[in-house]
């Protein structure tokens, strides 16, 4: 059953007065529980798509249905909701809250969505104990490693049990072995909570891991691969960043 | 709310210089809003204490237009009754005392003027009025008995009417048969009080002496109460109205027979809490800017609070829960220290004698002692979260309009 629907999606913007394409009749269905990337260069297009599932854009003609919402019949108001329930975003530059602590962070999402605080304090330090960051959860955001704050990241955009996880290039600040342990614990939690993932990327680790890989020129889907089994590239095999 | 308040409260450090400048800016405001309005309620409350203490009593029991007329025709005898009620309160009350006040002339052989003779019972007068302890002791002494050929007149008047003590002075009114009636009286002693206007007019003569010259017989103008506390006049007002009304009398609090000091004392407030609100529309800029800064530092977050599903009235409430933090720490240190000085400065007392001259038209003392009242710490925190609020609209609705994906790709 298909959770993220895209119809002939167009989204253009305005630079100086004049029309820039970003997204160009995209067509794109992800049943739920899928474990999906969409690859491709800077300024293909990748992000804008994850902002329009999101809600965050709008499009400039066509459609976006997550979970049979046509987003474009949404209020501010219900797409925050919905960001708040049914999606999780991780984004590349972590973007936690840096006043709040890793525990404060997780629970944040929680506050939003109205949970008595006792029950907000256990599911926040619960989630951060399953991402690894049990002895990290009363420290800042500077006093953690870039893996460590994305691990954050992760729990903040899963800790309100969504169905959907928005991932933006979440790998591209951390090194290797970071980001290997990063897609491993978001593949986990893919397959033991039913989340369904969709990340952009343009690193061949995530897309090696990726079960469904879409790639994205020019605003538009080239091609689209399902594969079934999963075999990780050697880690020498990845470029250095 | 604890992450929400964490969050605000930590906003607020992000840039410890620039939060303490505003927050000094409103500490220093407030303080000087305590400071100035613990000053004048120092005046204020001399004022009334000396208006009371003079003549005026707290409540005042007499026949109904009497207050505005000061004639005869409205003396009374005092019913026993009357005074049974009057002791019931006795609980409430530091005395009584029954007066007679009616217009006059006070004459010498140099000149005259317009008075208000004020007939009192020696003794009870003491536990009512200061009198007693305004007369000059080089001058003389205070009236003994009820009938004696004497009277107390001020330094002012004496000095007016060049007379001295031990002079006779002619005084004349107006008798209940509606003849002018003289008698001339010996000068007991002077007195000077706090209230200059009420020394430039009011004489005293023994009770019974004014009574024989007026032709009141048994008959007084008023009974004057003074009260433990001023605040509870309205109450002795309602606890003596059903003894008084039967005897066709009314009770008149301090405020109802001193109308224009009320109106000064409104009118001074109101003019201080509008001076002080203009003063704070400028901290309303100080603070905004500072929000507007912190806002632009904080884009992307903002942003990114929106992306994770904070609504914008959220970003907006935020926002100006930061501003009125601000405005809260500002106001706990200024109210602390305006609070302190004050309460050190209302033992010691501010001398003021350099403006004592100006201070006695008004009716006060020259070493004042200020008072914080609740009222105007009340004023103090409801104008610095007006103005708080006030300052952090436009940035917080600024906050909650930024776009999520605009603030995202902001670098």
């Amino acid at each position: 059953m298909a959770i993220i629907e895209l119809n002939n999606l167009i989204k253009h913007y305005d630079v100086n007065g004049l029309s820039v394409p970003a997204v160009r009749g995209v067509n794109l269905s992800i049943g739920e529980g899928e474990f999906a990337a969409i690859a491709g260069p800077s300024g293909s297009g990748k992000t804008t798509i994850l902002n329009l599932i999101g809600g965050l854009d709008k499009p400039s003609e066509g459609q976006v249905i997550v979970e049979g919402n046509n987003l474009a019949h949404l209020s501010q108001k219900e797409l925050s909701d919905l960001r708040l329930r049914k999606i999780g975003f991780v984004f590349q530059a972590y973007n936690l809250i840096p006043v709040l602590t890793a525990l404060e962070n997780v629970e944040y999402v929680l506050l939003l969505q109205g949970i008595r605080r006792e029950d907000r304090k256990t599911r926040a330090a619960s989630i951060l104990r399953e991402v690894g960051l049990e002895a990290e959860i009363n420290r800042f955001p500077r006093e953690l490693s870039g893996g460590q704050q994305q691990r954050v990241a992760v729990a903040r955009a899963i800790v309100s049990e969504p169905t959907i996880v928005l991932a933006d290039e979440p790998t591209a600040n951390l090194d290797q072995k970071t980001g290997e342990s990063l897609i491993e614990l978001m593949h986990h939690l893919n397959r033991t909570k039913n989340i369904t993932f969709l990340f952009s990327t343009h690193d061949p680790m995530v897309m090696d891991r990726a079960e469904r890989l879409m790639h994205i020129i020019d605003g538009q889907i080239i091609s689209d691969v399902r594969k079934h089994t999963k075999t990780p590239k050697p880690a020498s095999s990845r470029k250095k960043r | 709310m604890n992450i929400f308040f964490h969050l605000c409260w930590r906003n607020l450090w992000r840039h410890k210089r620039r939060s303490l400048i505003v927050i000094s800016s409103v500490a220093v405001g407030v303080f000087a809003m305590i400071s100035a309005m613990g000053l004048l309620n120092g005046i204020m409350e001399q004022m009334v204490d000396n208006t009371i203490n003079t003549a005026l009593g707290h409540v005042s029991i007499q026949a109904k237009g009497f207050q505005n007329s000061l004639r005869s025709e409205y003396s009374f005898i005092p019913a026993e009754t009357l005074y049974t009620a009057i002791g019931r309160t006795a609980d409430s009350q530091k005395g009584y005392a029954p007066r007679i006040k009616l217009k006059g002339m006070a004459r010498s052989s140099a000149s005259s003027r317009p008075v208000i003779i004020t007939g009192i019972d020696p003794t009870k007068e003491r536990s009512v009025s200061h009198l007693a302890e305004y007369i000059i002791p080089s001058t003389g002494s205070f009236i003994e008995r009820a009938d004696e050929d004497t009277v107390l007149i001020s330094k002012n008047m004496a000095d007016a009417l060049e007379l001295s003590p031990g002079d006779n002075i002619i005084i004349m009114l107006q008798n209940t048969r509606g003849e002018l009636t003289a008698a001339g009286l010996t000068i007991k002693g002077l007195f000077t009080t706090p209230v200059e206007n009420f020394d430039r007019h009011t004489i005293f003569v023994g009770l019974e002496k004014l009574q024989a010259l007026a032709g009141f017989g048994k008959k007084i103008s008023e009974i004057s109460l003074t009260l433990k506390d001023r605040n509870a006049s309205s109450a002795m007002k309602t606890a003596l109205m059903l003894f008084v009304q039967k005897a066709g009398l009314e009770v008149l609090t301090w405020q109802e027979m001193a109308p224009n000091l009320v109106r000064s004392i409104a009118i001074v407030d109101t003019m201080m809490y509008v001076s002080f609100f203009i003063i704070f529309i400028t901290v309303i800029f100080s603070i905004a800017n500072t929000l507007v800064m912190a806002i632009m530092e904080r884009f992307r977050e903002i942003g990114v609070m929106k992306s994770i599903g904070t609504e914008p009235r959220m970003i907006f409430f935020m926002v100006v829960f930061e501003s009125m933090l601000l405005g809260i720490t500002g106001l706990v240190f200024g109210i602390a220290a305006g609070y302190t000085a004050m309460k050190l400065l209302s033992i010691a007392g501010i001398d003021l004698s350099r403006y004592a001259q100006t201070l006695r038209a008004m009716g006060s003392g020259s070493i004042i002692y200020p008072s914080v009242r609740a009222f105007d710490v009340f004023m103090a925190t409801a104008i610095v979260l007006i103005t708080t609020i006030c300052a952090a609209i436009i940035p917080a609705r600024k906050a909650a309009r930024i776009e999520p994906v605009k603030a995202l790709s902001y670098i």
